[in-house]
């Protein structure tokens, strides 16, 4: 008798150890967060990764790539989070999986980011470049002089197989700037970096398709280009010529009106089975309301760049420690879990 | 050759404490304990790696590198010029003659360098026209890429095969390139493609560079390892006919070792051939940017039908080198020997 009574009682012990431990970790169980190649989405996924684990207790799994195999991964549900969208590079995969219901969007994670064409600053000083009209002359694009290409300048610009690069053609062309210049593709977005890095090491003229944030751009003096102002109707008619031309070849341009970038905002999307589960209810809180300015993530990136020594923990770190714009995103105590990791 | 452990422990001992007393000096103040002898009473150190245990090496080399630029330039702008100049006279030409005279001359002269092999001819008469076949864009991005190539092959050639030579005839001087050869196997490509557009702007010359890296060693190799097969004997008798040193080389030596030399040749424009696909990746102009292309938008059989043409590419440059070599060897080899 006693000694069922002792079993009893270690038994219904253990049972309640078991129930605790697993409330404990049912709070929040494996993520599996979407990284890219650029650096900042991953200084977003380094934060979101920090306050996942320290704060919410959840085993984070991160899978890094270019675009289209993460997009790809998300969409067929194998990945849960992914904290920065391009979403107008990409604007039509994206619409397509929301209408087919395999992610959803959960708002906005840095507003106003910019693109454009950008020439150094010292060079659009010296010769008062400020619009792109301001390119359409032989002795500028003498300036940036393309070696391969003799008697035209170079622009070095999108990735070709991004949408931007036959924006940028089209606009080259509306613009009148195709005869001067060359649409260069630099191939990656490594070799675009170290291209303009390059120029500006040298004290060479640089002119280029680029955007922000990044964190080449806290680092270089480069001046955006005036453009027509954007207006969604004839960003609409330019996108069908672009669309046009990326699935029947440059051939069949047909003259259209052009305007500048949309001053976009980047997005952040889950994939529906995860965002259909209960349980993620407040990671998907913390995700909807996660939202950091442009100039935070510029030094941010400059941090990463020139005194993190290329850790990325530790801008996150960095970032947490020096900034309270985070608590509002979380419950006071899983803010105060975060601030006692730090 | 005997290394005298005896003086070299001591150093390498010294060396060591050295490089962990830097790195500790180095490191972040606040990766570091307040005192040093902190680290005597708590050993956490000794479980997880301790930040401070990391040698400094990003810096110095960031620096380096800048310095490059800025004290050098003038010297890399000057290679880049030459370099560039070369090949787009080169690829200019080509591109702006009639495509079935490339053809034609392609064919010719692989009839002549074969030793007028029928079969290898037809082969390669054969795919040269279908690459073109495949797609018309791919005709003058190929001429591109087969530019690029030839120029990389150049350099590795006029620069390793004299290297391959001194390896061959100075252990010494072996031993110390043969870890360099191995470095520049093994590094990851993109660690001197990226530099390479600081230096040398996007484009082909930092392609070239890249080819020359990648290509060359098995050239070096190669070259070292034919020489030094040359049969003992035969050097021997050279000695005997009094023979000086430069008659020994290019009379005996270079050809016997010719077989060996064309087989680097071979994997060096195998390589080469690699490469230039990847350079695309840093805005090199030819046949690897339609395979990128591809990738980048999931068209897979548009880079497919690119990953074909390369492989044209390469049976025309293999077969045209193998050829050659097979004719070297034919001159080489003594007339009453039959052919294996």
């Amino acid at each position: 008798m006693n000694n069922i009574k002792k079993v009893l009682m270690s038994l219904s012990l253990l049972g309640t150890i078991l129930v605790f431990s697993t409330s404990a970790y049912s709070a929040c169980g494996k993520v599996k967060l979407g990284d890219f190649d650029w650096d900042s989405a991953n200084v977003h996924t380094a934060i979101t990764q920090f306050i996942l684990e320290k704060g919410y207790g959840c085993e984070v799994e991160v899978t890094k790539g270019s675009t289209s195999p993460i997009m790809a991964a998300l969409y067929d549900q194998q990945l849960d989070i992914v904290t920065e969208v391009w979403r107008d590079n990409i604007v039509q995969q994206i619409e397509d999986n929301i209408a087919k219901g395999n992610i959803i969007e959960l708002g906005i994670n840095t507003p106003e980011s910019g693109q454009g064409f950008y020439v150094d600053k010292a060079t659009s000083d010296k010769y008062g470049l400020k619009h792109v009209n301001d390119m359409k002359s032989a002795k500028i694009a003498a300036l940036f002089a393309d070696p391969e290409a003799p008697g035209k300048g170079r622009m070095t610009s999108c990735i070709s197989g991004w949408t931007c690069y036959t924006i940028n053609l089209v606009k080259h062309k509306v613009y009148g700037l195709d005869k001067l210049y060359t649409n260069f593709d630099p191939g990656s977005g490594g070799a675009l970096d170290a291209a303009i890095a390059g120029g500006f090491k040298k004290g060479k003229p640089v002119f280029t398709y680029y955007w922000e944030p990044t964190g080449l751009m806290g680092k270089v003096d480069l001046v955006k280009l005036n453009e027509p102002a954007y207006e969604a109707k004839c960003w609409s008619e330019m996108m069908a010529v672009v669309e046009d031309i990326k699935a029947n070849g440059p051939e069949v341009y047909k003259p259209t009106c052009a305007a500048a970038y949309v001053d976009m905002a980047l997005t952040k999307a889950a994939s529906t089975r995860f965002a259909n589960n209960p349980a993620n209810k407040p990671v998907l809180d913390f995700i909807r309301k996660y939202t950091i300015p442009t100039a935070l993530v510029n030094s941010s990136l400059a941090f990463y760049m020139d005194e993190s020594g290329g850790d990325m923990e530790e801008t996150a770190v960095n970032f947490l420690s020096n900034s309270n714009i985070w608590k509002s995103w979380v419950p006071a105590d899983v803010a105060n879990k975060v601030k006692a990791a730090l | 050759m005997k290394t005298n452990w005896k003086y070299w422990i001591p150093v390498c001992f010294v060396a060591f404490w050295g490089l962990i007393v830097i790195s500790y000096r180095y490191a972040k103040p606040r990766y570091k304990p307040e005192n040093i002898s902190d680290l005597l009473n708590d050993f956490s150190w000794l479980i997880n790696w301790p930040k401070w245990l990391d040698f400094p090496l990003m810096q110095p080399i960031n620096s380096g590198f800048d310095w490059l630029i800025v004290e050098y330039g003038l010297i890399f702008e000057g290679i880049n010029n030459f370099l560039l100049g070369l090949y787009t006279t080169m690829k200019d030409s080509v591109v702006a003659l009639p495509w079935p005279l490339v053809v034609i001359l392609v064919i010719v002269m692989t009839y002549f360098v074969s030793g007028k092999k029928m079969s290898t001819t037809i082969l390669i008469g054969f795919c040269t026209f279908f690459i073109g076949f495949l797609s018309p864009r791919y005709w003058d991005k190929a001429i591109m890429t087969t530019c690029i190539v030839i120029i990389g092959i150049f350099l590795c050639l006029v620069i390793g095969i004299p290297i391959g030579i001194a390896m061959a005839r100075k252990p010494k001087l072996r031993n110390t390139i043969l870890p360099v050869l191995d470095l520049m196997q093994t590094i990851p490509s993109f660690c001197y493609l990226i530099p390479g557009i600081l230096l040398f702007g996007l484009g082909a010359v930092p392609a070239i560079i890249a080819i020359f890296v990648y290509a060359a060693p098995p050239l070096i190799r190669l070259t070292d390892l034919g020489i030094r097969l040359v049969d003992e004997e035969v050097v021997e008798a050279a000695d005997a006919f009094g023979a000086s040193t430069k008659q020994k080389l290019w009379g005996v030596q270079i050809p016997l070792a010719m077989p060996n030399i064309m087989q680097g040749v071979n994997q060096s424009v195998m390589m080469a051939l690699a490469m230039v696909v990847i350079a695309s990746m840093i805005g090199t102009r030819g046949i690897g940017d339609e395979v990128l292309l591809g990738l980048q938008q999931l068209n897979v059989g548009m880079a497919t039908e690119a990953g074909i043409a390369i492989v044209l590419l390469a049976i025309i440059f293999d077969r045209v080198t193998q050829a050659y070599g097979d004719k070297i060897q034919d001159k080489t080899r003594p007339k009453n020997i039959k052919k294996v």
